[in-house]
């Protein structure tokens, strides 16, 4: 699936094209370089705000490759989630250099596999489990979860030697929304008919977003948005204007397991939104600012991400009645993990939420990030547009 | 007007030739390490006219015999409305996958199921089972259908069945009643994946295994209702294909 014409001029125009990892470790590199301790996260419950306002730069340790799957299964079951087996095979390998430049770690309770796999690593280097309320809706959850945004600025702070402000946060929560103004900006020209962005452009964008500070991406950024311009005033759009458009829902999605999108490409198809964690949902909303007390607002904006590990996660349901509206797509896929319960249950109220609410054919898709089962896949994404 | 239709499935390719209104000819190969050359094999004096392609091996003979591929569920659904035309749900049970498919009144495709990469009550699994059991497919079929008693089997995976089955023999437990208990849990599990989709009108069983006839038997006993395998189930694929094929011309 190309442009609808050649040699088109690429969002970010690095060496790191189609390596967003490797660009996100250079920029982490660089500030740990210039003096910054470097916070190992998780998952998008880590309170990015409170880890840059003590002053760090976060990096991203959730792993999304096949090789060290092997090495990691001499110790974690098999039937385990790949991306929790592929983070410890880096990091019993050694090989992975998030994680060996990470001064801290910040783990997150979001299931039981990281939470015992957290275990494992704690003698490695300094780590903060900080302990995630399931049911958002209880009164006393958004209390809880602030104790827990203090305890770890506090732990951060100690770690590093350093200290936050409350000015300092609140500034950080100003920067943030700046930020996900500027992603939304970018999202709404993937929602256009037909999508102006390839979903790999998306995808680097806001991997780099997740690490970089707001400042240091204005000039991305506007060159993004130039170049994004020039594409409009050309007429230029990414696949065919009668290419199937189509949301991926469901778990973190990156390296091996990018399979998924690159099928359904192959397959005709334009992936317009990407609703995980490594896509979009981090940016979809904002924090509210000036409120006096700034970890109470990041503990509130924290907790409304609809994670399937939250119990009931109505708030996924209408998160997605938003991203429907928004991105128009003609399918719903979903992508599971092997072995990641909460998101393989919850698929059945996507599915039915998704043919029912919506009339949108849906298809769910469980793989890990092996290629063993590309041929499987692709007859399914296939057969799902044939359908159509 | 001439049309061919070719399945390169992961055990067997099957392709069949499709002229004003009728099949003229079918063919069925082993499908080996080199369908391509099976595949040219096939298509040897075969009359000329346009092809589409299904099957696993669908991309690889695209390139190579230039024509068109579609997916296994698109062909399955049209093949089975042309042997079958009241039927609104398939069951298709190849090499190496199970599919089940709900079809509209007008024979669109409304739903399918699809089993993951594992190869848990395909054809494959019923091979290695009689294997196991020291038989060939067919008498592995007729000692299950004579079988006074079932002996249940309760692993799905192809390697731990294997496993219950060896330890099921060394405790020595009649071969027939372990033949049943392989065949149930095979029509068990197809059951679940036509539940999946909504199970409508008829009901048309594909792919090599529907000539299993306990395994259809099976089937019927636990949905309580009739099962259509077509004389040569093994063929919708490509019947479908040829379809689509004769459509282009």
């Amino acid at each position: 699936m190309p442009f609808n014409v050649p040699d088109v001029k690429p969002l970010i125009e690095d060496e790191f094209v189609g390596e967003a990892a490797k660009r996100a470790l250079q920029y982490i590199q660089t500030k740990r370089a210039a003096g910054m301790p470097v916070a190992g996260i998780y998952c998008g419950y880590a309170p990015m705000e409170v880890i840059r306002a003590v002053g760090a730069v976060p990096a991203i340790l959730c792993a999304f490759a096949n090789k060290t799957i092997a090495a990691a299964e001499a110790v974690l079951p098999a039937n385990l989630c790949p991306l929790i087996k592929s983070s410890y095979g880096f990091i019993i390998t050694d090989t992975c250099p998030f994680f060996g430049i990470s001064d801290a770690v910040v783990a997150e309770t979001t299931c039981d596999g990281k939470k015992k796999m957290f275990e494992l690593i704690s003698e490695y280097k300094p780590m903060f489990v900080m302990d995630l309320p399931q049911l958002p809706d209880e009164k006393e959850a958004l209390a809880n979860w602030a104790v827990m945004i203090t305890k770890l600025q506090g732990f951060l702070e100690k770690t590093f030697a350093t200290s936050a402000t409350l000015e300092g946060i609140e500034r950080e929560i100003k920067a943030t929304n700046i930020k996900n103004r500027m992603m939304n900006r970018l999202f709404d020209y993937a929602a256009k008919k037909p999508s102006l962005l390839k979903w790999s452009e998306t995808y680097e964008l806001a991997f780099l977003a997740q690490v970089a500070t707001t400042d240091d991406l204005q000039a991305t950024f506007e060159e993004a948005f130039k170049t994004i311009a020039a594409r409009e005033a050309k007429g230029v759009h990414y696949g065919t204007a009668s290419a199937p458009r189509v949301l991926v829902t469901g778990c973190p999605m990156g390296g091996d397991s990018t399979k998924v999108y690159k099928i359904i490409e192959e397959a005709g198809g334009v992936v317009v939104a990407m609703d995980s964690c490594t896509g979009m949902k981090p940016f979809m909303t904002e924090i509210e600012e000036n409120t006096g007390d700034p970890i109470a607002a990041i503990a509130a904006r924290y907790l409304q991400l609809p994670c399937s590990c939250m119990t009931p996660n109505t708030r996924r349901l209408d998160e997605l009645d938003k991203t429907i509206a928004r991105f128009q797509p003609d399918v719903v896929i979903e992508v599971v993990l092997h072995a990641c319960h909460s998101y393989n249950i919850e698929s059945y109220k996507i599915m039915n939420h998704a043919k029912s609410k919506h009339n949108l054919p849906y298809l769910k898709i469980e793989t890990d990030y092996s290629d063993g089962d590309v041929e499987q896949i692709r007859t399914r994404v296939e057969a799902l547009f044939d359908s159509l | 007007m001439m049309a061919i239709g070719l399945d390169i499935g992961s055990q067997t390719i099957k392709l069949v030739v499709w002229k004003n209104g009728a099949v003229v000819l079918t063919r069925k190969e082993l499908t080996s390490h080199d369908p391509l050359a099976v595949c040219r094999e096939l298509l040897k004096n075969t009359p000329g006219g346009p092809l589409r392609a299904t099957g696993y091996g669908r991309h690889l003979v695209k390139e190579y015999l230039q024509c068109e591929t579609i997916s296994e569920i698109k062909a399955f659904a049209l093949g089975a409305r042309a042997v079958f035309p009241s039927c609104r749900t398939i069951l298709d049970i190849g090499g190496q996958d199970t599919k089940a498919i709900s079809l509209t009144a007008d024979g669109r495709i409304d739903k399918f199921h699809m089993n993951d990469k594992c190869a848990a009550g395909t054809g494959r699994f019923l091979e290695i089972m009689a294997t196991a059991l020291g038989l060939s497919l067919e008498d592995f079929m007729t000692e299950a259908l004579a079988a006074k008693t079932s002996h249940p089997i309760n692993s799905m995976c192809t390697v731990f069945a294997e496993s219950e089955v060896i330890s099921t023999i060394a405790r020595g437990t009649a071969r027939p009643a372990i033949a049943l208990g392989i065949h149930q849990a095979i029509a068990a599990r197809a059951v679940s994946l036509l539940e999946r989709v909504s199970i409508t009108d008829d009901i048309l069983f594909a792919g090599g295994v529907a000539l299993n006839r306990c395994i259809q038997k099976e089937i019927e006993n636990k949905l309580g209702r009739k099962v259509h395998a077509p004389d040569a189930p093994q063929i919708i694929g490509a019947l479908g294909c040829a379809l689509l094929a004769a459509k282009d011309v």
